[in-house]
């Protein structure tokens, strides 16, 4: 309950978290506002903003842009929670394994993780979703695939620090199986910075399935952000609401996630950030 | 009575709006003089650091200067500004702290560090060479040997000494008419801090400062002060000369604080009914530390625990005593398989409880538990008291409303109130968590306790409940317990029997009495001549009466 009013009282945060509630009640509502799908024609091609019945203008094929906006955010804001849940769930896996067994586990553990850190990440991604064809959850995979090595460095050196605390300590000599030390004496307190970490991801996350859909290897069934910029890229001259628009939700929408990310960071990690303002 | 430097006058500091108490220091004088010690002791919260700390303009963020004056000379240290303060810090004023690794620059070589002390206050810059000639001059000033090699070495190459040491040289070098000292021997292994005091109180004489030294510690106050200021809960309670304060104490909090202090009290009833047959016997434990230190280097090898034997009997209480480093720790969680050896056993009824595993390691470990220095970072942050307790009795297939009743009954036995189940740790004071830790290790019955410097993190007064209320329990819970410290006070009033540990190995073993009263190894006689106080508290195992006297 603090945590939460302290985050309520920190500023850029709540800027952060008004504009991500306003691009979920976008998503949200994307089916009243729009009925009809984004990929039907509406209207003439090329209509600049403003032109009558489409707010942000129309595409090379008549498409509503704002129709486009309005479903391409339920596709990113879908792919980049879903394809985080995957990388946390991945990464703190490794991470807690590799940080409570230490020793050799530790090393195979964080071998493996380098090997992934090593290979660029977008071009792994563009790999898998370019074997396993471009569907929505190939895509997820891919992207999942590619973010979990930080999530696992961190949970490794929370697990590393908390392991030789006595509270833990104190925990084992109590008779408690490992499992349960681990779940209810080491996760719950090494999870703030995960989460941080985590809604910093969500927003990576929204730009690597942008990139891909920008490079036509989003699902070809679903309006996306990534996609609308890749398909006028070559009009761009003549018709600059059809690229700048999608770029704009974008860029607020990952704007406002780091800003929450960063608003959670400081109520989480409350010495953390002392320190900081201190400095 | 000589010149007075410093003057403290009805100092006021205020804390944050929020804080448990609206002033940290209230209305607070006090003078140092021209050659002389004052000690400021009180316990944690008592607004002794913060009174130093406002002397030099160093106070937190948010904390502020109420009211009242500082005067060192002609100024007002209260309102000056920051250019006059900087001229006097480090300066005519220095300040020597508590942890000597964390105030000295990691990366820097600690000859360069006192260098840059000169440079910032000497004007006309000295020359490199008059620069390098002080550097060694200071640094053979606070006795430390090879003054040249010395001043290349970094923080981490020096022991825990040498780097108090060093800092002492930084404080010395330019000449202060007033040294401030945080607590500066705390940190320290008891003949390691008997030496820095030894030196404080030269450097003192010789330069004719007035120090202003912070302890917690009567034994230290006994050792160095010249007079003594009590503070508790923000203002000053008593002072007066050291004589007079120690002898005399008018105050009752201070009688009751002197009265606290460990090894005043005559050491443990002998008369203890001790069973015979051993409850465990350690034989040939070693256990040696190794570091990789990169590709080319060999592994660092660091010898922890080596050949220790050690038995311990059914209701005996034994002290294992020994300084930083000496395995002291690792052997407590050798015993607790929290650390696993490289060679030797531990027969606990019949069985080596070393080679254990599975089911049958949980079947005997009940049977230890421990209780560990830190009450803060020993109880879960997030964890309600009662489920902390109540889990061991859980894992061992005890019924939650069971565990849960067991654990309010030993809440009370340990002087907490019933409805702390329901609560989180931070709600409770140092000595309450370490109440509560004691409640956990005993909410599964054990047979042995291991205390690992169970009492050293916590304030005399609340040290010496903490000391009592173990004494009892063991009595009715039939314990035997091996008791951890490096304060040789606090063994002579618990403990049984004393195991003096050196470099991981046990280097004398004995009655309480006997190792106190005739010490065979050369290192027990250093560390009971180390212990702060002598001069007016018995030492350990003495009759208090006969060191009054003498």
């Amino acid at each position: 309950m603090d945590t939460l009013k302290a985050f309520l009282r920190h500023p850029t945060g709540m800027i952060g978290l008004v504009i991500l509630v306003a691009v979920l009640a976008l998503a949200a509502a994307a089916p009243v506002l729009f009925p009809d799908s984004p990929w039907d024609m509406v209207g003439a091609p090329f209509q600049p903003p403003l032109s009558e019945g489409l707010l942000l203008g129309s595409d090379m094929l008549g498409r509503d842009v704002a129709a486009g906006i309005a479903y391409g955010a339920r596709v990113s804001l879908m792919i980049g929670i879903a394809a985080t849940l995957a990388a946390v769930l991945i990464g703190v896996v490794i991470g807690a394994v590799a940080g409570y067994f230490g020793d050799k586990v530790d090393d195979a553990m964080m071998r493996l993780t380098e090997l992934f850190q090593t290979i660029p990440g977008f071009i792994l991604a563009i790999l898998l979703v370019a074997t396993l064809g471009p569907t929505l959850t190939h895509v997820v995979v891919a992207i999942g695939a590619v973010s979990w090595p930080p999530v696992a460095r961190l949970t490794r050196a929370e697990f590393l620090r908390l392991r030789g605390r006595e509270f833990v300590q104190a925990a084992v000599c109590q008779g408690q199986p490992p499992l349960v030390v681990v779940l209810r004496h080491i996760l719950p307190n090494a999870l703030s910075p995960i989460i941080v970490t985590g809604s910093l991801t969500i927003a990576t996350s929204i730009l690597i399935e942008s990139a891909l859909s920008f490079m036509g290897l989003g699902d070809p069934n679903l309006m996306s952000w990534g996609f609308m910029i890749g398909a006028s890229r070559t009009v761009i001259r003549q018709a600059w609401w059809m690229s700048v628009f999608p770029g704009i939700a974008i860029l607020l929408t990952v704007l406002a996630i780091n800003l929450v990310g960063e608003g959670l960071n400081d109520t989480l990690n409350p010495r953390v950030a002392r320190k900081v303002r201190a400095a | 009575m000589s010149e007075v430097l410093l003057s403290i006058e009805k100092l006021s500091v205020a804390l944050p709006k929020g804080g448990d108490r609206g002033l940290a220091v209230e209305n607070v004088s006090i003078s140092v003089a021209r050659n002389e010690i004052v000690c400021l002791v009180g316990e944690s919260g008592s607004g002794k650091s913060i009174t130093a700390h406002a002397v030099l303009g160093l106070l937190p963020p948010n904390v502020t200067i109420a009211g009242g004056a500082i005067r060192y000379g002609a100024n007002d240290l209260a309102h000056a500004d920051d250019a006059a303060m900087r001229r006097l810090r480090g300066g005519a004023i220095s300040m020597i702290f508590q942890e000597p690794l964390s105030a000295l620059n990691p990366l820097a070589r600690v000859g360069d560090q006192i260098a840059e002390m000169i440079i910032t206050h000497a004007r006309p810059r000295p020359t490199r060479a008059a620069l390098d000639a002080r550097v060694l001059e200071l640094i053979a000033a606070v006795g430390l040997p090879e003054p040249a090699t010395l001043a290349r070495s970094y923080p981490f190459q020096l022991s825990g000494g040498q780097r108090q040491r060093i800092m002492i040289a930084m404080a010395m070098a330019n000449n202060p008419s007033l040294l401030l000292a945080d607590e500066p021997t705390t940190a320290l292994d008891v003949t390691t801090q008997k030496q820095i005091l030894l030196l404080i109180r030269r450097l003192q004489a010789e330069r004719g400062m007035g120090v202003l030294f912070i302890t917690h510690d009567f034994g230290v106050v006994a050792d160095i002060a010249d007079r003594v200021v009590v503070m508790r809960g923000g203002r000053v309670v008593e002072q007066g000369s050291v004589d007079e304060i120690l002898r005399a104490p008018k105050d009752p909090y201070t009688k009751a604080l002197i009265g606290a202090v460990p090894g005043k009290r005559p050491p443990s009833a002998a008369v203890r009914e001790i069973g015979g047959e051993p409850l465990f016997e350690a034989l040939g434990l070693n256990k040696t530390f190794v570091t990789r230190q990169g590709l080319f280097r060999p592994p660092r090898r660091v010898p922890a625990v080596r050949d220790v034997a050690l038995a311990l009997r059914p209701r005996e209480t034994v002290a294992v005593v020994g300084e930083s480093g000496s395995g002291k720790s690792t052997l407590g969680r050798i015993i607790m398989r929290l650390i696993e050896p490289d060679a030797g056993t531990l027969d606990f009824a019949g069985e080596d409880f070393l080679k254990l595993r599975g089911a049958q390691l949980r079947a005997v470990r009940r049977k230890v538990q421990i209780v560990f220095q830190d009450p803060f970072a020993a109880l879960d942050p997030r964890q309600k008291i009662g489920a902390a307790i109540a889990s061991g009795p859980i894992a061992y297939g005890a019924s939650a409303g069971e565990a849960m009743a067991e654990a309010k009954e030993l809440l009370a036995r340990v002087g907490l109130s019933e409805s702390a189940v329901d609560r989180y740790p931070h709600e409770f004071s140092g000595g309450q968590r370490q109440r509560i830790c004691i409640a956990r290790a005993l909410a599964l019955k054990p047979l042995v306790l291991v205390a690992d410097e169970a009492v050293s993190a916590l304030d005399v007064s609340v040290q010496a409940n903490i000391l009592a209320l173990l004494a009892e329990l063991r009595e009715e819970m039939n314990l035997a317990m091996l008791f951890i410290t490096h304060d040789l006070r606090v063994a002579a009033e618990i403990a049984d029997r004393i195991v003096v540990m050196q470099r991981g190995a046990i280097v004398e073993q004995g009655e309480t009495r006997e190792v106190f009263r005739a010490p065979q190894h050369p290192y027990t006689r250093a560390l009971l001549d180390a212990v702060p106080g002598r001069r007016l508290f018995a030492g350990p195992g003495e009759a208090p009466a006969a060191a009054m006297s003498a």
